[in-house]
């Protein structure tokens, strides 16, 4: 098996376990996140692990591609620390406010300007929009294959992955030929800790950052001005810990209370 | 003044709390338990390149500093204080070889250390007491090439499971001389383990040598310069260390009680609520930050150059002895709760405690304090 | 140009020869859409031999059916799915096109979004039509802490994945008619890039409370109905871990990694559902970061009903047997 190129795209994202700490502005409606740190999102991190250790098995290079503020650069150094090779940073006012579209446009854009990828990965969801969309859009704009919630890959003979894709109450075996974008879950490893050499190497390295003339992106199809969806109104949900208290008979209430939970999107 | 930290170093930090809550905090009950130290714990540290800490890069450690070490170090006893302590004596006994070792003799040890393959320790203290020095009774006869080591180490760490000892011995009536010491080397054998009611999975014990035969080119310095070796060694590197785990305890006691007292309920509100428990808090905050400051400006001090003893005291001084204290109103601010072996505020003041006398009571480091400030004040 | 999209569809997905219900709920939800627009309610339908999932849909409620019925298309391949679901939305030009969030739907929609560059948004919990005749599209967002209303202006159709159990399943009436449309699609094995090979059903494992999205937990009240079994149970229903309080740790039917609270873990699922429990603040301190907490109590004046969002007052030997029941019934 020849050696394999792969791009991981990553986001950083508000950490998942603070999450509680986000708060509404309730005038602008927006969203502060001020106060709660910013970390990789935890499943592309699951995404560059596999991707290291199959640099690590096959050879070949792990190159990060990744689309946010300047803070983002913190969570490229943490991937360059973990033992990326490169690291590339979409950055600029006018990449804001992307919905997924945009974002997949964007990135396949930076994408097509690497050389000789074989497979990008990426994780299946973030853990703030949640809509796992970016990896199947991608791969779209990038006119190849895409194999979501991967929760193992193999590779079986050249230029073709077996992955393992879990369902609901279990699996799909899916062959893909390469390129392709594989978006995995957190089944599929440990991503590693850095370490201290590895933190420190990574910070004498550069993170490339580009601009949209450095992907010659159209104005029109980035950032907000490139999303067909728009949000138009953010809220606080009516769940008051304080709650509510089915009452009636067993069968009414067991009845309410699934339906009250499917309503809540929690299961 | 800029009291902000580079990016590597809030990277370190990070990487250290990372490696902490995710693979030391699942042991750390049974390493309470069971009093042995995890191996696989100090392997991995050793692979995440947390042994070569001090060690230049040209022989194999990362030597990214004393700042950068104790925050490390804070991280891991945040969650575990015997592994953090482990670690640090594991840095002490690499410290005669970075220090005062030659080049050849830093080539020959130095790297297995670094990634942690070999672990290291000190051994000075003996039953005539660890605060006297000189009065060890341990002796290192020159016979041909070779010295011959006699004599009884205690209240030694990492005893049980060291490579690489640094033995401090004497080589005539007022003359301290430090031999490095390997494993297996016959004659030298760890002793009784000692139980201890905290700190429990961080190993401390006996060594003793018998005949220990040991090449002079394992001497470090010349004859005569082991108190200074033993001195600077303790007091810039296992004082320091010493109290980054009973920071990483204070640090801990901090977060319970924020937490605790904003869960608990009495009398239909939050303790966080009733004054009493805030001033607790209040106490237990003040002793973090000056703990933490005092720490890490003896630290910054010393990766300049600069001779930081009375620093370096007065740090370890404020954080062991906090680290008792905070620990105690923690278990006042959980109520009965508090002494229950399931909860944590009771391991906290286990752990600390031990801590206080490690590398020098309380008094000795007012001694040191004050020698300092007689000198500077004058 | 948006004028000329008419039309709410949806996919019918279908596994192994059976309709999700999933996709039987998006024709109660299409069907209240479309009345609302007036128009027509279609599905589109992949599959191999599947002509009589045609039907039920027609009696579920869909006016059209568009089928497409291949040997290679008996399992979900992405690559065909979505060529012949965009070419079909092209020549037909839906406004509204409804896609069940499951792992399915959640890989083809997407790819298709970007094929005919409309909007998308997922997993809503709820649908609107506004004075505009656009679709408001209301989902969760940040772990549920916040939900965010989108809509799609200028691009049609408005796609959207719904989350199972949103919409209710409507009536079934054998009498309905409509169309099925048979579309010939011409595909051989090498326009499938990423091709499914198999599909294999699995047990759930016993898994750990770790990263759990729902926990299920039982306290001393498991008392009343001999145990644990139906904790367990409804787990295995929900995919969920297992947790208890100490109580049930000392009763044996738990082991020590399972017990939640101050000396024991803390949960962040999305769900957490609490049997038997009183709700003391030892084990609550571990369960606080749940997106939702549901308790199922015989006293009303029990602590837990204080952290809960949804409680239900009752005993457990009569409650139980119901909640298991309907979470299978909807799952």
């Amino acid at each position: 098996m020849n050696s394999l190129n792969v791009i991981v795209c990553i986001k950083q994202v508000p950490d998942p376990q603070q999450l509680s700490k986000i708060t509404l502005d309730p005038i602008r409606k927006t969203i502060r996140r001020e106060d709660v740190p910013a970390v990789i999102n935890p499943l592309d991190k699951h995404a560059l692990e596999e991707g290291l250790r199959i640099r690590d098995e096959y050879g070949g290079r792990v190159t990060v591609v990744s689309m946010g503020p300047p803070q983002a650069e913190l969570a490229c150094r943490e991937a360059l620390a973990m033992g990326a090779d490169e690291a590339i940073l979409l950055c600029d006012r006018a990449f804001a406010g992307a919905d997924t579209l945009s974002t997949s446009y964007s990135l396949s854009l930076a994408i097509k300007r690497i050389e000789g990828f074989n497979m990008i990965l990426c994780g299946n969801e973030t853990v703030d929009g949640s809509t796992g969309q970016v990896p199947p859009q991608l791969a779209d704009f990038l006119n190849i294959p895409h194999v979501t919630r991967a929760r193992r890959i193999e590779f079986t003979k050249e230029k073709t992955a077996r992955v393992e894709r879990s369902i609901e109450y279990g699996y799909m075996v899916v062959e893909v030929t390469l390129p392709a974008i594989i978006a995995v879950t957190k089944e599929i490893n440990v991503p590693r800790i850095p370490t201290v050499s590895g933190i420190l190497e990574a910070h004498q390295r550069e993170v490339k950052v580009w601009a949209p003339k450095d992907i010659e992106a159209e104005e029109e199809r980035i950032g907000l001005a490139g999303s067909p969806t728009q949000v138009v109104d953010i809220f606080s949900p009516e769940i008051g810990r304080k709650g509510e208290i089915l009452r009636g008979e067993p069968e009414e209430v067991a009845k309410l209370l699934v339906q009250r939970l499917h309503e809540l999107g929690v299961i | 003044m800029d009291f902000s930290f580079t990016p590597e170093q809030e990277m370190l930090r990070k990487t250290a709390r990372e490696f902490a809550e995710k693979e030391i905090a699942p042991k750390v009950n049974k390493m309470d338990e069971t009093g042995k130290v995890p191996m696989d714990l100090v392997k991995r540290m050793g692979e995440l390149g947390f042994g070569g800490l001090l060690i230049p890069k040209e022989y194999g450690g990362t030597g990214v500093g004393h700042l950068a070490r104790i925050m490390i170090l804070e991280e891991i006893g945040r969650v575990s204080a015997a592994m953090a302590n482990t670690l640090q004596i594991h840095h002490l006994g690499e410290s005669p070889i970075i220090y005062f070792g030659t080049d050849e003799q830093k080539k020959r040890w130095l790297p297995s250390m670094a990634s942690g393959k070999k672990i290291g320790a000190l051994a000075l203290t003996e039953p005539v007491g660890g605060s006297d020095v000189m009065g060890i009774q341990t002796v290192a006869k020159k016979e041909g090439e070779a010295y011959v080591i006699n004599g009884r180490k205690c209240f030694i760490t990492n005893s049980h499971i060291s490579d690489v000892c640094g033995v401090i011995a004497k080589t005539g009536e007022k003359e301290l001389t430090c031999f490095i010491v390997e494993k297996d080397t016959p004659g030298f054998t760890p002793g009784r383990e000692e139980d201890k009611f905290g700190l429990r999975g961080c190993n401390t014990g006996e060594i003793v040598l018998e005949n220990c035969k040991v090449p002079a080119e394992n001497m470090i310095g010349k004859p005569g310069d082991g108190l200074k070796i033993a001195l600077s060694c303790i007091g810039n590197v296992g004082r320091p260390g010493v109290g980054a785990a009973a920071l990483g305890i204070v640090h801990r006691c901090l977060e319970e009680a924020v937490k605790y007292a904003n869960q608990r309920t009495l009398y239909g509100k939050p303790i966080a609520d009733i004054q009493a428990i805030q001033w607790l808090i209040a106490d237990i905050y003040m002793d973090y930050e000056v703990s933490r400051w005092t720490a890490y400006y003896a630290a910054w001090l010393r990766d300049k150059g600069v001779r930081c003893d009375a620093e370096n005291s007065l740090a370890k001084f404020w954080s062991t002895d906090s680290a008792v204290r905070c620990a105690q109103k923690l278990i006042d601010i959980f109520g009965a709760y508090g002494v229950l072996k399931e909860y944590v505020p009771q391991r906290l003041l286990r752990d600390a405690w031990p801590l206080v006398s490690a590398a020098g009571t309380l008094e000795i480091m007012k001694i040191v304090m004050v020698r300092d400030v007689l000198r500077k004040y004058a | 140009m948006i004028e000329e999209f008419k039309g709410v569809w949806i996919f019918a997905e279908q596994r192994k020869g059976k309709l999700l219900d999933v996709s039987l709920e998006l024709l109660g939800g299409g069907r209240e859409l479309a009345n609302k627009l007036g128009v027509d309610l279609s599905a589109i339908l992949f599959g191999h031999d599947v002509s009589k999932l045609a039907k039920e849909l027609i009696a579920y409620g869909a006016d059209n059916i568009y089928l497409i019925s291949h040997p290679l298309l008996e399992f979900y391949q992405s690559d065909a799915y979505a060529k012949v679901m965009t070419d079909l939305v092209n020549q037909h030009k839906p406004e509204i096109l409804l896609v069940g969030a499951t792992a399915i739907g959640m890989d083809l929609a997407p790819r298709v979004a970007v094929k005919l560059e409309t909007g998308l948004s997922a997993h809503v919990v709820k649908l609107e039509i506004d004075e505009k005749r656009q679709l408001r599209q209301i989902m969760p967002g940040f772990g549920g802490k916040v939900m965010a209303v989108v809509v799609c202006p200028n691009r049609r159709p408005q796609m959207t994945t719904v989350r199972p159990g949103v919409f209710r399943k409507p009536a079934r009436d054998e009498s309905r008619r409509g169309d099925i449309v048979k579309v010939e699609v011409d595909i051989t094995e090498d326009d499938l890039r990423a091709r499914t090979i198999r599909m294999v059903e699995e047990k759930p494992r016993e898994k750990p409370l770790e990263g759990a999205e729902i926990v299920v937990a039982g306290g001393w009240g498991m008392r009343a109905v001999g145990g644990f079994k139906p904790v367990r149970e409804l787990a295995e229903l929900l995919g969920a871990s297992v947790g208890g309080t100490r109580p049930a740790l000392d009763e044996g039917w738990i082991v020590e990694e399972q017990m939640i609270g101050q000396s024991g873990k803390t949960v962040r699922p999305k769900l957490y559902i609490g049997l038997g429990i009183s709700g003391e603040m030892h084990h609550t301190v571990g369960i606080l970061d749940s997106e939702v907490i549901v308790a199922v109590n015989n006293d009303e004046n029990a602590p837990i009903f204080q952290v809960a969002d949804v409680g239900i007052v009752g005993d457990l030997r009569d409650v139980l047997p119901h909640l298991l029941k309907e979470f299978e019934r909807t799952r």
